[in-house]
């Protein structure tokens, strides 16, 4: 017992090195009870599609939160709306969501070329804003979004760049930007569904205002509304952003009438002559999404929401603790687990290689940040506008080129304001 | 006219889902989002996955209440409703009873008496408080767990049913597993419904009898399948909760009803119960049909509650 009390510290020193004092409160300091009423803070939804719903869902176990009123354009999701959240006000017109002086916070998730208006109208009335990713759908939009949350000192802008809030993508940053891959060599990641992105409606106009992911005037594309929370953390872990992307995008499986591709592969060239590929399908579920991270002594592969494991060379130096940590096989190769929250686990006598049993979604710990803001700042947050405004950059020019089978330069001034 | 057939893994189960109407690819846009709602809830409701709300809920409820989302609350609730309607029958804490037989992740042993005595003190929604204002779960036992295996698929099917008639379909039939089902409308050139066969117990190869459904659900439910033999006698994955043994009532129950989630749970009571105990059930819920088949003399006898058995074929 004695010596495996031991070992396991020898462990938990290695792993301590590698998780950040930023993420230490996430497992231990959250409490579950409801923190009381007068201090929520009362936040609209606007937009109730799928993404609405999961934020609803989410903010009802996250403390500190109350969702007060929700907002769409159609009858049904009001509906839903009512049971999902029976003590939200309803509303058609988001205005009179921003007028409520009882609302703090507001939650942007309408379709993405809806976001630039709302935002801007919610800042002006000067709630606390949470929009979801991609930002905008053009450059031009993105900018008028930043550059009013940027002004907007004193206020809250957090975009839904939920991977920056993770504990679990926290720890193993640390871990990639320490060196753990070696000398980087390349990185690849994938996203793959089997399902056709149409949505359905009886009502003629609902069908098309449902389906502005296949309408090449405002969707960003597999790129932007797929994969963007992974290129989010690539371009996050390797420290630099894409200067250029070559696309491809084929119609392969649902050849109704679109012309937004339901297949695409991009390949992103980074400042240190490091490329990444990118691909894309609603064609195939098969191995489902990750992104690989391949250097000259391991590789580090993210899946399932910010599970993260090292493939280590051969040749690759000990570095001591792998030799305690879990493994999992993968075919033929063995996978160390890389775990958060390792040293405050065992605090709570939970064995650090098991799962933590009270993690949770990085939804949850996004709007957990969101909410904490509230009660401790402002400060700028992990994805801030500058974040949201790199990431729609990042994904509105991979979409072009990819629309175009293109190489595309991205434009450096697109990343930042004047 | 055209049909879509498609089909999601979740919940342990195949569900499949096969729409009919004029439009295929409107047809595929309301299917995909109906299974995405059950992949969803299965997310939420999942007993394993460590993020789910349910496990959220396991974890911590016996140190303090938890408030739950309006969802799985109204779902808890139903199930304390049924748990009340069936007097203890339909259960959704017996998850440790479970382990203790070994079903959680096994086929299942003989538990050591102490340890089954021992669970059965951790069983009984009657130990959970619920509170309608706070909209909380809590325990009041250390060691107590929520699984909503046998309610949840009937949960799911019911909520991407709503969804599905949203999208305005007129004909289709979801099923999950064979066991749970849910019809809207009558499928082309078929007036009286969904025909729907009931393997027997005793032989899947053979048909123990059918009917048909139209715009409702039906759930069947049999102990066999995960079960174990001891001492002669087969003793399957269904525990009755009141006794803390296998049910040893109805070898096969099958409900129809308005409601998929009142149907998966009832299916699941009608196991534990003996004849008049079933009969009293069925007259609680309206509109609900109940097919029960017992083996307790040795041969097969088939109680049918208002169960219209459309097309015998009991050769």
């Amino acid at each position: 017992m004695t010596k495996h009390t031991v070992s396991r510290r020898a462990f938990l020193m290695g792993s301590a090195a590698l998780s950040g004092a930023g993420l230490v409160r996430a497992a231990n300091i959250k409490t579950r009870s409801w923190p009381g009423n007068r201090n929520d803070v009362r936040c609209g939804i606007i937009g109730y599609g799928p993404q609405g719903r999961e934020i609803t869902a989410t903010l009802a176990r996250v403390p500190g939160a109350q969702v007060a009123a929700i907002c769409d354009t159609y009858a049904p999701m009001l509906r839903r709306a009512q049971r999902d959240a029976p003590e939200a006000t309803r509303h058609e017109d988001y205005r009179e969501v921003l007028d409520n002086p009882d609302i703090q916070a507001i939650i942007v998730a309408t379709p993405t070329h809806l976001h630039r208006d709302i935002v801007l109208d919610a800042l002006q009335a000067g709630k606390n804003v949470y929009c979801e990713a991609p930002i905008a759908s053009s450059i031009d939009d993105a900018k008028a979004i930043a550059r009013a949350a940027r002004n907007a000192t004193g206020q809250i802008f957090q975009v839904g760049q939920t991977y920056r809030s993770n504990p679990q993508h926290r720890s193993v940053f640390q871990f990639m930007r320490s060196g753990a891959i070696g000398k980087p060599a390349m990185a690849r990641g994938q996203w793959h569904a089997k399902e056709s992105w149409r949505r359905a409606s009886p009502n003629a106009d609902r069908v098309r205002e449902l389906n502005w992911r296949l309408d090449p005037a405002v969707t960003t594309g597999l790129i932007g509304e797929a994969a963007l929370l992974q290129m989010d953390v690539a371009y996050w872990v390797l420290g630099e952003l894409p200067t250029s992307v070559h696309g491809f995008g084929q119609i392969m499986a649902w050849d109704d009438g679109r012309e937004v591709p339901d297949t695409i592969q991009a390949i992103f060239e980074f400042p240190s002559g490091l490329h990444m590929i990118f691909d894309a399908t609603l064609a195939s579920s098969f191995d489902d999404a990750y992104e690989a991270y391949y250097g000259s002594d391991s590789t580090i592969v993210f899946r399932d929401r910010g599970k993260a494991w090292m493939f280590k060379e051969v040749d690759a130096l000990m570095l001591g603790w792998e030799v305690y940590a879990r493994t999992d096989r993968f075919y033929k190769e063995t996978g160390i687990a890389l775990l958060a929250n390792a040293t405050q686990l065992d605090a709570q006598n939970v064995d650090p290689t098991e799962d933590d049993p009270n993690v949770e979604t990085p939804l949850w710990y996004a709007l957990q940040e969101f909410m904490d803001n509230h009660a401790f700042g402002p400060y700028p947050p992990a994805a801030n506008w500058e974040r949201g405004l790199e990431a729609a950059a990042v994904a509105i020019t991979a979409n072009q080129a990819i629309m175009e089978r293109a190489h595309r330069d991205i434009d450096p001034a697109s990343y930042t304001l004047d | 006219m055209q049909t879509v057939r498609m089909a999601l893994n979740a919940m342990a189960t195949r569900f499949e889902l096969l729409l009919h109407g004029d439009d295929a690819i409107m047809l595929r846009g309301a299917g995909e989002e109906a299974l995405a709602e059950i992949k969803r809830l299965e997310q939420q409701l999942s007993f394993y996955d460590p993020t789910s709300e349910i496990s959220q809920v396991n974890a911590n409820a016996s140190k303090e209440p938890v408030r739950v989302t309006p969802g799985l609350y109204s779902l808890l609730r139903k199930a304390a409703d049924i748990h009340d309607e069936t007097h203890g029958a339909f259960d959704v804490t017996v998850g440790p009873l479970m382990r203790c037989w070994g079903f959680v992740r096994g086929r299942g042993t003989w538990p050591d008496e102490h340890a089954r005595k021992e669970a059965l003190t951790k069983t009984g929604m009657d130990k959970v408080v619920l509170d309608d204002g706070e909209r909380t779960v809590a325990f009041t036992q250390p060691g107590m767990a929520l699984d909503l295996g046998a309610i949840g698929k009937g949960f799911a099917i019911e909520e991407a049913g709503m969804f599905l008639r949203e999208c305005g379909i007129s004909s289709a039939l979801l099923h999950g597993g064979t066991s749970t089902m849910m019809a809207i409308g009558t499928p082309p050139h078929n007036e009286d419904g969904w025909p729907i066969g009931i393997s027997d117990p005793q032989d899947d190869s053979r048909m123990l009898t059918s009917t048909s459904i139209r715009d409702e659900a039906l759930a069947v439910s049999a102990p066999k399948g995960k079960a174990f033999q001891k001492d002669g006698k087969a003793w399957g994955h269904v525990i009755d909760p009141r006794k803390g043994y296998p049910v040893q009532g109805a070898a096969l129950s099958a409900v129809a009803h308005s409601s998929a989630t009142i149907c998966d749970a009832i299916s699941t009571a009608l196991l534990a119960m003996r004849r008049t105990e079933s009969k009293q059930i069925q007259q609680k819920f309206q509109g609900m049909r109940t097919l029960c088949a017992y083996h307790d003399t040795g041969v097969t006898d088939l109680v049918s509650l208002e169960f219209d058995l459309t097309n015998p074929t009991n050769q």
